[in-house]
């Protein structure tokens, strides 16, 4: 009998697979199965989560198949609350994913089947309980993103003027392919890092098993949990654009096409995140608690100096991109707070800024596939011909400065009131600072390319969006305000689980 | 089916306007067809005007009723962490047939006033319109904090949508970012204040005893969070430019509520305020100044709707001070009433500049002949305004003196004393250049508004007449007392305020005091044009804000960047050179052979 959590890792995979016995000529049919893969990982997901046992908590729906039991390598397979959420997450933005990348024209068989594949690399993440399947399905997660963005990425970069504009011209800074091998090579030294914590790990705990229970569980020795955290912690962070190993994020999301920007800022961040809390935080909690007040600065600097950078762009998917770095730093500042407020802001903000990045990101690519510029100051106006993307541009930069009724501000009120709790209660000033330059560049934005007068006669008969489009636009709209007005739907399975991880990452620790 | 309790009249009076919001919203051909959109958001609010007359009506009853309904909203650690639901008592049913009373007059006063919008633009705006009702209303009637903080934020977005009603115009869509920036710096304070209340207390409860300073820094950040809402000094800079809305936004926003809003929530939170004594202190100080400072600005504004702003300003600086000198009977009785006058003088420079399609007073003059009923209800506005005797604003700006003099305030209470002869001064002024004196160009062709737009001037003008007289039935709601007497206070100020009118009188009605008398004026008016403050904010905003983030910007492209890109180059660089080893020559790997096997040896053998 297989179990609904490997059912759900397969299905998009197992779409991905169909596809492959597809002509590339039958498009319409390569969307559909598309479309079906995503929409069964979306139905599972909700599934799971109504399937979960609130009361019981924990983890449940357990399944396991011996992998290589020499090694004591197994997939184990398993789902708790926070593991709900993300899957949830990841159902819907692969959902809107694939409604948003419905025109893609060039090679869009194989394009949708590296997209499925990442997708199901990313729910085997959320619901694997065995650390050698984690870093595999990490890795799955990772890698088809070279070829996506190398392949069906956009070149065109705002062009550089000043005295480096030499320097970026030798580096093709801004091209697709210099973009895809940088994300890449960045995350594969992260990779690297992270391999060496876990091996340390599985050997200090006697070689026997990957089992994340059995490593979770033994005590290792101060010292090494000291030197293992800052690997676990830089490998997982540099997929979750932590300062200063982002600077992956601009170049690649920018880039990228607009279903992949969706995934990987919409998800595969979190999943470094992720990483950080499950693996890193949990697995070594004197570690954790040593390095506690450097991952939250650090992290307050990822809020503040992401802004920044933000307000500073002109182009808009750097915009976005920088403001991810910014919104991911609430994330670790969550995590880093170890308080219960915290963590569980940390996750739901995992989600909300999921949502909410993958809706800039499909705006984004509507507005780029229609405008064919992403350079701000020549838009303007643009509300006249496209007032629906403008409003749910609106929406998305609402929740992404914290606007009560949308999913942001819940995830950033938890975040800031587990901050304040926290042995440093100072992070709480920055962080609320930077949910006010959110609202500095998300409003300029917002103002540059959609009020004023125009549009320039060139943009006079840009498409408001259609068909499919609606769909991705629509499914996460509604997220965002339904999360926001009704946090309790997620944050319920969140706050499940969170208290006991705690009390047991304390509990381990003496002061 | 059992009669509706007071708690359903409150989900039906919270409830309507979002429904019609959404309606709105999401039926595009609702929105589209305009009119129809306009009448569904007008039924919501009327249905909300209703339910909170049928509230305040059971509240009159049994003045010290508080229904509380809750449910559950974000969970931490197993139990309840934030609550939402309704508080129905006497300060928030008042606040609530305010705002629902001037909301709905402003709804159909829009009716004839923006006729002229396409369509769509049309049911856009009352879209939003109904957004602010549902949004306001979250906010008088939170049973907490973190509601009222929903509620607080989301009036600030629809100021926003409305200030930028007219996106197109460069002018209005920099007016509504800056409004929101403004605000939202301000409200960094509020969230401040909400964590560290929750960090104290554990809760975000209206009622709570704080040991030591934490009730003055809590105090401090949501005053800082009012200071911005409620237009005071310093960050009182958005209100001028948020009149680049539509009027009659300025109207129910920018004059009535929300504007309003910070000395309701000063009201609410009054148990915390009243143990930070040095909170109320500045609150004393910086209202009063407002007071002053923004009536001497309106007194030389050429534009209708600037002079109304910045009496505005100075008029909340009034309800700012009351409650800085401990009276929240004071400030909230001159809420109440300057919600009614308030609103009557935007709606009537609104019926105005309907006519003579401009804001400039000089475009104006002689309407008094033209349009009869605009002028007579304006002029009822305007002397409540000045605080003459037997209108609302007489009773309720006496009362506030009082309190101010009272606590002993003396420097504040001289500073709101000559705000009120500059009130009765500028508004003397703009009655006599606006409806008196010779008609302008475009003042001749101006004729009366339509029944639409007169009926609400007619409403609102009774209620600038009439709420005076409810002074005890306010305190009652209040759990305060009231009773009219005119002391020291009430004699002065109303005397100042006569000889303010008489003075306008007679430079502008009998123009027997030439204007140029008061050129001793004209360093003010520079002050004021050239707004000091406001270049003060552009060049923090410009130079200094957008410099950093340009510097952040390019460190972090060049250098965070470029380290990362030196690695790369210095790791396709060094594969180059060792690649040169591998040079192919049989000869070269001899030598290594040779040289290695030598080394080893020598390794080997070494002692």
């Amino acid at each position: 009998m297989i179990g609904i959590l490997s059912t759900l890792v397969a299905a998009p995979f197992l779409a991905a697979v169909v596809l492959l016995l597809v002509p590339d000529r039958a498009r319409l049919l390569v969307r559909l199965i598309s479309l079906t893969g995503a929409g069964v990982a979306l139905a599972l997901s909700v599934r799971v989560a109504a399937d979960y046992d609130l009361d019981a908590g924990g983890f449940q729906m357990p399944e396991l198949y011996p992998l290589v039991p020499a090694m004591g390598i197994d997939l184990r397979l398993a789902v708790d609350g926070w593991g709900v959420s993300l899957l949830l997450l990841t159902g819907v933005i692969i959902f809107a994913g694939v409604l948003a990348s419905w025109t893609v024209k060039e090679r869009s068989k194989d394009f949708f089947i590296l997209l499925l594949v990442l997708v199901a690399g990313v729910c085997g993440v959320f619901v694997c309980q065995d650390l050698f399947v984690f870093f595999l399905f990490y890795e799955i997660a990772v890698l088809p993103m070279y070829l996506l963005i190398g392949i069906w990425g956009s070149s065109q970069g705002v062009t550089e003027a000043g005295p480096f504009r030499y320097v970026w011209k030798l580096f093709d800074i801004g091209g697709r392919e210099y973009a895809a091998m940088k994300l890449t090579l960045m995350l594969l030294v992260g990779s690297a890092v992270l391999l060496v914590g876990i091996l340390a790990m599985y050997f200090a705990a006697g070689g026997t098993t990957f089992d994340m229970e059995v490593l979770g569980a033994t005590a290792y020795p101060r010292d090494m949990q000291l030197w293992v955290f800052p690997l676990l912690w830089l490998g997982f962070g540099s997929l979750a654009g932590v300062f200063p190993f982002h600077t992956w994020s601009p170049d690649g999301h920018a880039s990228a096409p607009t279903a992949v920007s969706m995934l990987h800022a919409g998800v595969l961040m979190k999943l470094g995140a992720f990483g950080v809390m499950r693996v890193g935080m949990m697995m070594v909690p004197e570690g954790a608690v040593y390095w506690a007040p450097l991952v939250g600065g650090v992290a307050v600097v990822n809020i503040v100096y992401g802004a920044l950078s933000a307000m500073s762009q002109r182009d808009l998917k750097y915009i976005i991109a920088y403001s991810s770095v910014s919104h991911m730093g609430i994330v670790m500042l969550g995590a880093a707070t170890l308080t219960v407020n915290g963590w569980n802001g940390a996750v739901y903000q995992m989600f909300a800024h999921g949502i909410m990045t993958g809706l800039f990101f499909a705006l984004v690519g509507i507005i780029y596939e229609r405008a064919h510029t992403r350079f701000i100051p020549s838009m303007g106006g643009f509300a006249k011909v496209m007032p629906g993307v403008a409003v749910f541009f609106t929406l998305a930069g609402l929740s992404s400065l914290g606007m009560p009724g949308t999913a942001g501000f819940v995830a950033e009120l938890m975040v800031f009131l587990g901050a304040w709790e926290s042995a440093s209660p100072w992070w709480t000033i920055p962080a609320i600072l930077g949910a006010f330059l959110t609202a500095i560049y998300v409003l300029r934005a917002v103002r540059g390319i959609f009020w004023g007068p125009g549009p320039d006669p060139a943009f006079e008969d840009l498409a408001d969006a259609r068909g499919t489009e609606w769909g991705a636009l629509v499914v996460l709209g509604a997220a965002l305000v339904l999360f926001g007005c009704w946090p309790g739907l997620i944050v319920d399975f969140i706050d499940r689980v969170t208290p006991g991880y705690l009390g047991v990452l304390t509990q381990g620790v003496v002061p | 089916m059992s009669a509706p309790t007071p708690f359903h009249w409150g989900l039906i009076a919270l409830l309507f306007p979002l429904v019609a919001a959404a309606l709105i919203g999401l039926v595009a051909p609702l929105r589209r067809a305009g009119m129809p959109a306009a009448l569904v958001s007008i039924a919501a609010a009327l249905t909300s005007l209703l339910a909170s007359a049928v509230l305040l009506a059971g509240q009159i009853d049994d003045p010290s009723r508080a229904v509380v309904e809750v449910v559950g909203w974000l969970p931490v650690a197993g139990s309840t962490m934030a609550e939402v639901g309704l508080r129905l008592d006497g300060i928030s049913l008042s606040m609530l047939l305010i705002v629902t009373v001037v909301a709905t007059c402003v709804q159909v006063f829009s009716l004839g006033y923006m006729a002229d919008e396409p369509p769509s633009a049309f049911g856009r705006y009352y879209g939003f319109h109904s957004l602010f009702i549902f949004s306001m209303n979250l906010l008088v009637l939170a049973p907490n904090l973190l509601q009222a903080f929903a509620g607080w934020e989301l009036v600030g977005l629809t100021s926003y949508l409305l200030i930028g009603f007219y996106y197109r115009k460069p002018s209005a869509a920099k007016a509504a970012v800056k409004a929101f920036w403004v605000t939202k710096f301000g409200d960094m304070g509020l969230l401040l204040a909400l964590v560290f209340l929750f960090a104290q207390t554990g809760a975000f409860s209206w009622d709570v005893t704080l040991s030591g300073g934490w009730a003055v820094v809590i105090t401090a950040l949501v005053f800082f969070a009012v200071v911005g809402k409620s237009a005071q000094f310093p960050l009182h800079v958005w209100l001028p430019n948020a009149m680049e809305g539509p009027t009659p936004v300025s109207a129910l926003l920018h004059a009535a509520t929300m504007v309003a809003a910070g000395v309701f929530l000063v009201v609410r939170l009054d148990p915390l305020f009243v143990q930070a004594p040095e909170t109320q202190m500045a609150m004393a100080w910086i209202g009063a100044f407002t007071a002053l400072f923004a009536a001497v600005i309106a007194v030389v504004q050429k534009d209708i709707k600037r002079v109304l702003a910045y009496s505005t300003c100075s008029q909340l600086g009034y309800m700012i001070c009351a409650l800085g000198a401990g009276s929240v009977m004071a400030a909230y009785f001159h809420l109440t009433t300057h919600a009614f006058f308030k609103a009557l003088l935007f709606l009537g420079a609104g019926s105005v500049i309907h006519a003579v399609h401009s804001n400039n007073l000089a475009d104006m003059g002689g309407l008094w002949r033209k349009m009869r009923l605009t002028a007579v209800t304006f002029i009822i506005g305007a002397l409540a305004l000045a605080g003459v005797p037997g209108l609302a604003g007489f009773f309720s700006k006496d009362l506030v003196l009082e309190a101010v003099h009272e606590r002993g305030l003396w420097l504040p209470w001289l500073a709101l004393l000559a705000a009120a002869f500059l009130t009765a001064f500028y508004m003397g002024r703009v009655v006599f250049l606006a409806f008196f004196g010779t008609p302008s160009k475009a003042a001749e062709h101006a004729h009366e508004s339509g029944p639409t737009m007169a009926l609400p001037l007619v409403v609102l003008a009774v209620g600038s007449v009439g709420a005076g007289y409810f002074g005890s039935s306010f305190a009652e709601l209040y759990g305060a007392s009231y009773s009219f007497h005119m002391g020291l206070s009430g004699i002065v100020a109303t005397s100042l305020g006569l000889a303010g009118l008489g003075l306008a009188w007679l430079v502008y009605g009998r123009r027997s005091l030439p204007e140029s008398s008061f050129a001793f004026l004209a360093p003010i008016g520079k002050l004021a044009e050239s707004a000091l403050l406001d270049r003060m904010y552009t060049f923090m905003f410009r130079r200094v804000l957008l410099v950093l983030a340009g510097l952040i910007g390019w460190l972090d492209r060049y250098v965070v960047d470029g380290l990362i890109n030196v690695i790369g180059w210095a790791a396709i660089e060094g594969g180059r050179r060792l690649r040169r080893v591998q040079t192919g020559n049989v000869q070269d790997y001899t030598y290594a052979v040779v040289v290695g096997t030598i080394l080893f040896v020598i390794w080997g053998l070494w002692p």
